[in-house]
């Protein structure tokens, strides 16, 4: 215990809660000054939380020592480009450290850590789902200053933000994990941005967390004004979090191109590299450009409620549907921030698992380039009904149908790559495979949305949850879990277990289906999303009850996977060679992974994904002796 | 490093740059009195953001491979280039999401200004970037105490332009109305876009002179070379682009749209 409170996750969480007051504290001080008044619903005035969560996201970062390199730096003292490792066994991940992999595995187990108390969030609604009238979230109860429909409203708003950030830390943590093994580097090209992209993103998860207590918001994960405008001050930890968290994805983005620009081994041309690498260079285009969009409209929706700049309010002469274009600007990019980089797994593990090469590799290396840039194009087809310039519709509908050009093409090359293929089925595979079938199914149902005629009806419904899940699930749950089964023995030198593996596939995929299929046919039928009862005469209580079950199952499967991976890691069978037969240089050194990755520089001398091509070779290590005086 | 320009010339194209600034930028506010012709402007600015781009920020040198040994200083000088770059490019999309913010609420007007404090304030922070240039120059020269010199000239011009902005504009500004006008429905949202776009670029200019203070302290340190002062090189490159910002903002608020009161 004595050893958890010296960490630095335990001291920047310290540091958090003494920004918080101090900078609430300075705030209040001046209002007392001013003559204003001094205390509020909750404790503290809406600015004095604004600057006091904004204060406790600097001390974090100053406490924790994610900063101290820089500081230094400032002062004109050099520091070594890389500490030694001071801990060892789990005390190394919560505490700073510069290594790529040690980052990556903590994004990925905060991201876990999330996907948890995110879905504990979904349980707990749809259980009051299950049936129409009000269960337990009855208008007559009171917590965290909401009665139960408004903490409905919370615990939906932050079930989406929540699973969002914990997709952008999943998506971090396999690409950084990943990407500097597939180039042969020996770390990101900037280690410490690298710990700082990651160490902000804690804080912004305690702000998230914070709203809900501080009376909640009830306006969806898309915080639109004016509603927004006028929720408690809950709404405006939210914006805060998400605009931290924000700053991690967009830090952590720029460090991955740069890696990839100036970090390949030799050889590595552009056409030569692992399809994941070029995934994650789309992402990160669109991560570090687009990100900055939802940061300025929350931010000025802050300022409205601050400073009462009119921006977003019709009765001032600003504009709501300003806003949607700021947010949706980002928004709708970044739904292909959560899926391209599992995509790109899922290309990186078919031909692995097919033993053959990936069909027409160059076209799929394009495409997510293609979808990235396509992709800005198209933002307004989630406004269809927000009462917009109308001729705006018609543009927006066809460069979003735009869009289903390149994802055919990656369809198209799984399809062929799978064609013949000796196929063979460990959990990693099933998860791809998984990630197929769910992505068609949201991909089919992405078009009708984006028919206007269509949309104006399916908007705001529950065939829109049902679509955004089958894309979310199919291009990055299955495929992160397919990574996390894949790369686990990269990391620990074990594997984890296979049986629990497919008891965890085989109770999420079908109860998966139901779920989102279900929810597509009671949206089909007009019920409405983000609502929490709904009229018993539409009969749709037994469907309800059926989706209910079925996210109970999903999440049992969760926590079956969650025990199997902790569990994996000091139990799990021994596999420190080349568990997959793979070609990826990263497996053809032992696992786990030495600390600074490849003792031998490699050369990349044939094609990445030519499996049962005899004789062909993707990388060669440099002879020992060669490479001495490196 | 090699030096393709001596230090003479070197300093010369910058004047050079600076007078042909000078000039456009005159031109700018002589077109927004006379022709009122939105287009133009565009192409002015476009033209400035240009040369200093090319000429004080030097992106060019994104394009360059200095050294094959990825250990050098120069090689890691290239990747910590383009890592500042692609900020650059991160942070240039809040400022266009504030300039489309700004043409979707406001269109073609524009807030009540004091005209004379705009060109000034613009001529103060174009005369700075100017002085950044002479100091980023002479540190590439080895010239570490002309290098301190300039940089002073810089901090205190960029000094002047947040006190210009922060401290007198805003007052002006809130006399004109603008703060009143948050509640105001008849302005419309005229005041938040004012105070929200030159209160970014001021918090941008804040930082710049922060890293303006951190260079010009450790070269007081003599840790800087003539080979090897990314650090100078960095702030430089910010500096100008917060100067390229302007370029857009100041015809965006002073010069384009009708006036409304
Ligand atoms: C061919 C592909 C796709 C098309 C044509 C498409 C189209 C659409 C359209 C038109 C909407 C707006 C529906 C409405 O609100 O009325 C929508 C919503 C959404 N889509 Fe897609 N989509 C596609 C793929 C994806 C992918 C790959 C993802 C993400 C992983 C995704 C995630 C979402 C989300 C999250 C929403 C709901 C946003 C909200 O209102 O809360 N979509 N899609
Ligand atoms: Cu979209």
């Amino acid at each position: 215990m004595k050893k958890f409170f010296s960490t630095a996750l335990a001291r920047g969480l310290f540091w958090q809660l003494i920004g918080t007051l101090t900078g609430a504290g300075l705030v209040t001080g001046i209002r007392v000054l001013m003559g204003l008044s001094a205390t509020d619903k909750f404790f503290f005035t809406e600015p004095a939380w604004v600057l006091g969560g904004f204060f406790g996201v600097l001390f974090f970062l100053a406490g924790n020592g994610s900063v101290s390199d820089w500081f230094k730096w400032a002062r004109g003292i050099e520091t070594p480009e890389h500490h030694e490792e001071r801990y060892t066994g789990w005390e190394k991940y919560l505490n700073v450290s510069l290594d790529h992999k040690v980052i990556g595995i903590q994004y990925t187990v905060t991201a876990l850590l999330l996907i948890c108390v995110g879905g504990l969030f979904a349980l707990i609604f749809r259980t009051e789902l299950a049936q129409s009238q009000l269960q337990f979230l009855k208008v007559d109860m009171q917590l965290f200053g909401q009665n139960g429909p408004e903490l409905y409203n919370t615990l939906m708003s932050l079930h989406g933000m929540i699973m969002i950030v914990s997709i952008l830390l999943g998506v971090a943590g396999i690409m950084n994990y990943v990407v500097p093994l597939l180039l042969g580097a020996q770390d990101m090209a900037f280690p410490r941005l690298n710990a700082f992209s990651y160490w902000i993103a804690v804080p912004a998860a305690v702000l998230l967390l914070m709203s809900l207590v501080l009376g909640g918001f009830g306006t969806g994960w898309t915080g639109y004004p004016p509603l927004s405008a006028r929720a408690p001050v809950g709404v405006q930890m939210f914006f805060l979090g998400v605009f931290t968290a924000g700053w991690s994805s967009i830090l952590g983005a720029l460090n991955v191109i740069v890696t990839v620009v100036r970090m390949r081994s030799k050889g590595m041309t552009a056409m030569r590299m692992p399809i994941f690498v070029w995934a994650s260079v789309a992402t990160s285009i669109i991560a570090m450009t687009a990100t900055q969009l939802i940061g300025l409209s929350f931010q000025l929706v802050m300022f409205q409620r601050l400073f009462g700049m009119g921006f977003f309010d019709p009765a001032k002469g600003g504009n709501p549907v300003l806003f949607q274009h700021l947010f949706w600007f980002y928004s709708h990019p970044a739904v292909y921030v959560f899926v391209l980089p599992g995509l790109g797994v899922i290309s990186e593990l078919l031909p692995v698992f097919a033993r053959k090469p990936l069909f027409g590799y160059r076209w799929v290396a394009m495409s997510s380039m293609g979808i990235a840039l396509v992709g800005f194009l198209v933002w307004a087809h989630h406004m269809f009904t927000s009462g917009m310039n109308e001729y705006l519709r018609l543009p927006f509908m066809y460069s979003t149908l735009l869009v289903a050009i390149p994802t055919g093409v990656k369809f198209f090359s799984w399809v062929a790559t799978i064609w013949k293929g000796k196929l063979t089925y460990p959990a990693a595979m099933l998860f791809v495979l998984g990630g197929i079938v769910s992505f068609l199914l949201g991909g089919l149902t992405g078009p009708p949305n984006a028919t206007v005629s269509v949309d104006l009806h399916l908007h705001d419904t529950y065939f829109i949850v049902g679509h955004f899940h089958d894309t979310i699930f199919g291009g990055f749950v299955f495929p992160f879990f397919a990574a996390l089964y894949y790369w686990f023995p990269k990391a620990t030198g074990r594997r984890m277990n296979e049986f629990w593996g497919k008891v965890h596939f085989w109770l999420m995929t079908p109860s998966f289906f139901v779920l989102t299929l279900g929810m597509m046919r009671i949206g089909l039928l007009g019920m409405r999303r983000r609502i929490v009862d709904y009229d018993p005469a539409l009969n749709f209580d037994s469907t309800h009850l059926v989706l209910t079950i079925a996210g109970y199952l999903i999440g049992l499967a969760v926590l079956i996977f969650i025990i199997n991976f902790f569990h994996s890691i000091s139990h799990g069978e021994k596999a420190e060679g080349n568990v997959w037969n793979s070609r990826s240089p990263e497996w053809q050194v032992p696992s786990p992974m030495p600390t600074h990755n490849y003792d031998q520089p490699f050369e990349v001398v044939g094609e990445p994904y030519d499996y049962g091509l005899a004789g062909s070779k993707y990388v060669e290590f440099a002879k020992p002796e060669k490479s001495k005086n490196k | 490093m090699t030096h393709t320009q001596d230090k003479s010339s070197a300093l010369g194209q910058g004047v050079l740059i600076f007078v042909y600034l000078t000039i456009l930028t005159a031109l700018e506010f002589f077109i927004a009195i006379t022709f009122k012709s939105v287009s133009i402007l565009i192409v002015v600015a476009v033209i400035k953001a240009a040369l200093v781009m090319y000429y004080y920020m030097h992106i060019y040198k994104l394009n360059e491979n200095s050294d094959d040994d990825t250990h050098s200083y120069s090689y890691k000088t290239d990747t910590n280039r383009l890592g500042l770059w692609l900020f650059l490019l991160s942070d240039s999309f809040v400022f266009a999401g504030l300039m489309a913010a700004r043409i979707n609420l406001l269109g073609f007007t524009r807030p009540p200004l004091n005209q004379l404090l705009g060109l000034a304030v613009t001529a103060v922070l174009l005369l700075s970037s100017f002085f950044m240039n002479r100091g980023e120059t002479s540190m590439a020269h080895g010239d570490t105490k002309g290098f301190l010199n300039n940089i002073v000239i810089t901090f205190f011009l960029g000094f002047g332009f947040l006190i210009g902005v922060v401290a007198v504009e805003w007052r002006l500004a809130a006399a004109e109305g603008l703060v009143a006008s948050f509640g105001n429905p008849a302005n419309g949202p005229m005041g938040g876009v004012f105070y929200i776009m030159t209160g970014m670029h001021a918090f941008h200019v804040f930082t710049g002179l922060i890293f303006l203070f951190v260079v010009w302290n450790n070269a007081r340190k003599n840790i800087y070379s003539a080979e090897q002062h990314w650090g100078v090189e960095a702030v430089a490159v910010y500096w100008h682009f917060v100067d390229l910002v302007w370029i857009f903002f100041y015809p965006a608020l002073y010069l384009i749209g009708k006036l409304i009161v």
